[in-house]
C-alpha cells in the first residue's frame, strides 16, 4: 500500500524583479493507493504532477510530508523502496549505445535479480512485448514506438509492486499510447499499484481507478471517476476539472 | 545487497569503448608522444649539426691584412670585405650573418639575436682569438721573450666526465610532461560525458531512480574515468619507451647513452601515471558533475587542464629540485618524481609521501561529491 501524507515542495526561482522568491510546486498533497490500483494525478502542465511524482519516485527530497511504502519510508529505506518501484516518465531517456537485451542485463544488475533467472525474464519481457526482432539491436537503431517498449521492459524486468508513470504517452502516436495503455491494464490485473500521472483527462477516465486532481500544487478533488463527476454534475473529467478551477482563465 | 560499483563501472566502460569520441581520447593523444620525442630530437640534431656555410658570410668594414685572410680562411669564413655603410647595407638585406667594424683597435661585431648571428659570433670569436694569440706572439717575439712560455703560463685540462646527457634528460622530461598532459586531455573528455552528458542526455534520471547509492554512482563513474585515464598514461609510457629507444639510435645528440630506462624507473613511472590519473580523475568528475551541460562542463575543465601542467612546467624551467615537502604538493610533486625517475634520483619516501598526498586529495574531492550527488542537487541545480 502507498501512502502519501501532507506532501510539501518548495523551490526557489526568479521573480519578474530578478529577485529570488519561494513558491510551492505542490502543497499538502495527501493521497493514498492500495494492490490492483490505477490511480490517476490529473491537471495541467505545470500543476505539480511530475514533482509529485518525482517525490513519491525518490528522485526529489519533500521538503514537509511522508511517502511511506507498505511501511517503509525514504529515510530509512531508500534502496528496498527503489526496488519496488519503477519509475517512468515521458522524458525517460536510456542507454542508447546498449542494445535492449544489454539495457535488460544491466537492469538485472543493478536491481540483483538472480543470475539463473533473468535468461528467463527477458525472454518472457520479450516475448509479452514483442521484441524478439530487435532484443539485440542497438537502442539509438530503434523507433519511437520500439524504444518505448525497451523503456517498459526496463521497468518490469523486477517485476516492481510499484509503477509511477508521468506523463508516458505524453508525445506518442496512438500505437505507441496504446502499447502503455495496454501494459498498465494488464500489471493492474497482477494486483500492481500504479500511479499515472496525465493531461489527457479522457484516457484517464478511461483507465483509472481513482483520480487524484492537482491545480496549481494542490489537490482540488480527489475520488473514482465516477464519483468526481457526480459530485461536479458533469459528464466526463474534463468538464469536472472546468467545473472545480471555475472555467477556463486567460492566466492558464 | 551486492557492491553495485561494479555494474556502473562495467556500464560506464562499455558506453566509453563505444563512443568513438571517448576513444579517439583515449587512444589518439598518446600518439603525440613519438612525435614530440622524434621531432625534438631531430631539430636539436639539425641545431647541432647546422653547416657552417649556414651562419659563415661575414662582413668586414675595413681591409684584412694578409694573416687576417689567411686566419679567415683556415676558420672557414665565407667574408667580404668594403666600406662600413655598404657591408652594412648587405648585412640588413640579409646577405651577411653579421658584419664587423673596427676603430683603432676596437672591433665591433654587430649582429642580432638571430640564431645565425649567435652561431657566426662564436665563429667570429674563435678567429679574433686566434688572431689575438698570433698578434701576441709577435709583440713577445719582437721583445725577444719566448713566446710559449708567456702563453702557456699555465694550462688547463679538462676531466670532466659526462654522466648524463643534457639532450636526452630534456627530451625525457617533456615526454613525461605531456604524458601528463596526455592524462589530463584523456580525463577531460569521460568524466564530461559521464557526468554532465548523461545529465544533457536525461539518462541520469533513469540512473537515479535505480536502487543505487549515490556514492556507489560516484566511485564507479570516477573509476572509469580512472581506468580510461590509467590507459592513456600507460599506452603514452610505452610508446615513450620505444620512441626514446628509436631516438637513441637514430640521432647523433644521444650517442653512447643508454636511452630505455631501467626497470625501476618503469616501475616507478607507472606508480605515477597512476596516482596522477586518479588525482585528475577525481577532479574532473567534481567540476564536470556541477556543471548542467556538456558544454558548460568543457569550460569549466579548461582552467584544470592548464593548472594541471603549468606547476611541472615551472619546476622544470626553473630547475627545481624534488623534497619530502613538495612531494605533498599536487600537480608538482608527480613533475618533480618524473624529474628524479629522469636523473635516476629516484626517493623512495617522496613517492610514498606524494601518494599519501594523492589519496588525502582524492578521498577529500570523493566525499565533497558523493555529499552533494543526491539526485536532486545534482539533476535540477
Amino acid at each position: 500500500m502507498l501512502k502519501v501524507k501532507k506532501l510539501k515542495k518548495k523551490f526557489i526561482r526568479m521573480n519578474s524583479k530578478k529577485q529570488k522568491e519561494e513558491f510551492y510546486a505542490d502543497y499538502d498533497i495527501s493521497f493514498s493507493a492500495k494492490e490492483g490500483e490505477i490511480v490517476g494525478i490529473l491537471g495541467p502542465n505545470g500543476a505539480g504532477k511530475t514533482t509529485l511524482l518525482r517525490m513519491i519516485a525518490g528522485i526529489l527530497e519533500p521538503t514537509e510530508g511522508t511517502v511511506d511504502f507498505d511501511g517503509l519510508n525514504y529515510k530509512e529505506n531508500e534502496i528496498e523502496i527503489k526496488k519496488r518501484i519503477a519509475y517512468l516518465s515521458g522524458n525517460t531517456k536510456i542507454y542508447n549505445t546498449l542494445s535492449t537485451y544489454e539495457l535488460l542485463n544491466m537492469c538485472c544488475d543493478f536491481y540483483d535479480v538472480p543470475m539463473k533467472e533473468r535468461e528467463a525474464r527477458i525472454r518472457e519481457i520479450s516475448k509479452t512485448l514483442r521484441m524478439d526482432s530487435f532484443l539485440h539491436n542497438k537502442i539509438e537503431k530503434l523507433s519511437t514506438g520500439q524504444t518505448q517498449k525497451v523503456n517498459i521492459a526496463r521497468c518490469m524486468v523486477h517485476n516492481p509492486k510499484y509503477y509511477i508513470l508521468d506523463e508516458a504517452t505524453s508525445g506518442l502516436d496512438i500505437i505507441s499510447s496504446q502499447i502503455i495503455l495496454n501494459f498498465i491494464k494488464n500489471e493492474k490485473e497482477k494486483g500492481k499499484i500504479i500511479l499515472y500521472s496525465t493531461h489527457y483527462m479522457e484516457e484517464a477516465e478511461n483507465i483509472c481507478d481513482n483520480v487524484v486532481m492537482v491545480n496549481r500544487g494542490v489537490v482540488i478533488k480527489e475520488g473514482t471517476p465516477e464519483n468526481i463527476k457526480k459530485d461536479t454534475k458533469t459528464t466526463n473529467l474534463r468538464d469536472a476539472f472546468f467545473a472545480l478551477i471555475g472555467g477556463v482563465r486567460d492566466e492558464e | 545487497m551486492k557492491n553495485k560499483i561494479s555494474y556502473i563501472l562495467r556500464k560506464e566502460i562499455k558506453e566509453m569503448f563505444r563512443d568513438k569520441k571517448s576513444l579517439m581520447m583515449m587512444l589518439v593523444v598518446p600518439i603525440m608522444i613519438p612525435l614530440l620525442i622524434i621531432g625534438m630530437s631531430a631539430l636539436f640534431e639539425m641545431q647541432m649539426n647546422r653547416p657552417v656555410t649556414d651562419y659563415n658570410r661575414i662582413g668586414f668594414a675595413y681591409d684584412l691584412g694578409e694573416i687576417e685572410e689567411s686566419l679567415a680562411k683556415e676558420f672557414e669564413l665565407n667574408f667580404v670585405t668594403g666600406k662600413e655603410e655598404e657591408i652594412k647595407k648587405q648585412y640588413q638585406d640579409g646577405f651577411l650573418d653579421l658584419y664587423i667594424t673596427k676603430e683603432n683597435s676596437i672591433y665591433t661585431i654587430h649582429g642580432d639575436d638571430k640564431d645565425t648571428t649567435s652561431l657566426a659570433s662564436s665563429l667570429v670569436e674563435s678567429y679574433f682569438n686566434a688572431y689575438k694569440e698570433h698578434l701576441q706572439e709577435e709583440y713577445l717575439k719582437e721583445h725577444e721573450i719566448e713566446s710559449q712560455e708567456v702563453i702557456q703560463m699555465i694550462q688547463l685540462k679538462e676531466d670532466i666526465k659526462e654522466t648524463e646527457n643534457y639532450f636526452s634528460n630534456y627530451i625525457t622530461n617533456y615526454a613525461f610532461l605531456f604524458i601528463l598532459m596526455a592524462i589530463t586531455v584523456s580525463a577531460t573528455y569521460p568524466s564530461t560525458d559521464t557526468t554532465a552528458g548523461e545529465k544533457e542526455r536525461g539518462t541520469l534520471e533513469t540512473l537515479l531512480t535505480f536502487p543505487i547509492k549515490s556514492k556507489d554512482i560516484i566511485i564507479g563513474k570516477f573509476l572509469s574515468v580512472s581506468f580510461s585515464s590509467v590507459i592513456t598514461g600507460i599506452i603514452s609510457l610505452v610508446l615513450m619507451v620505444i620512441s626514446l629507444m628509436i631516438a637513441g639510435n637514430m640521432f647523433e645528440i644521444y650517442k653512447g647513452v643508454e636511452m630505455m630506462l631501467p626497470l625501476n624507473s618503469l616501475i616507478f613511472s607507472t606508480v605515477v601515471i597512476i596516482a596522477y590519473s586518479l588525482l585528475i580523475s577525481g577532479l574532473c568528475i567534481a567540476v564536470a558533475s556541477k556543471s548542467k551541460t556538456f558544454k558548460e562542463a568543457q569550460s569549466a575543465l579548461t582552467p584544470l587542464t592548464f593548472i594541471s601542467f603549468f606547476p611541472g612546467m615551472i619546476a622544470f624551467m626553473v630547475d627545481l629540485e624534488s623534497s619530502s615537502f613538495l612531494s605533498l604538493v599536487p600537480f608538482l610533486n608527480y613533475s618533480l618524481l618524473f624529474t628524479d625517475i629522469t636523473n635516476g634520483t629516484i626517493n623512495y619516501l617522496n613517492i610514498f609521501l606524494m601518494l599519501i598526498s594523492t589519496v588525502v586529495v582524492i578521498g577529500l574531492v570523493l566525499g565533497i561529491i558523493i555529499k552533494q550527488y543526491k539526485s536532486e542537487k545534482v539533476l535540477f541545480q
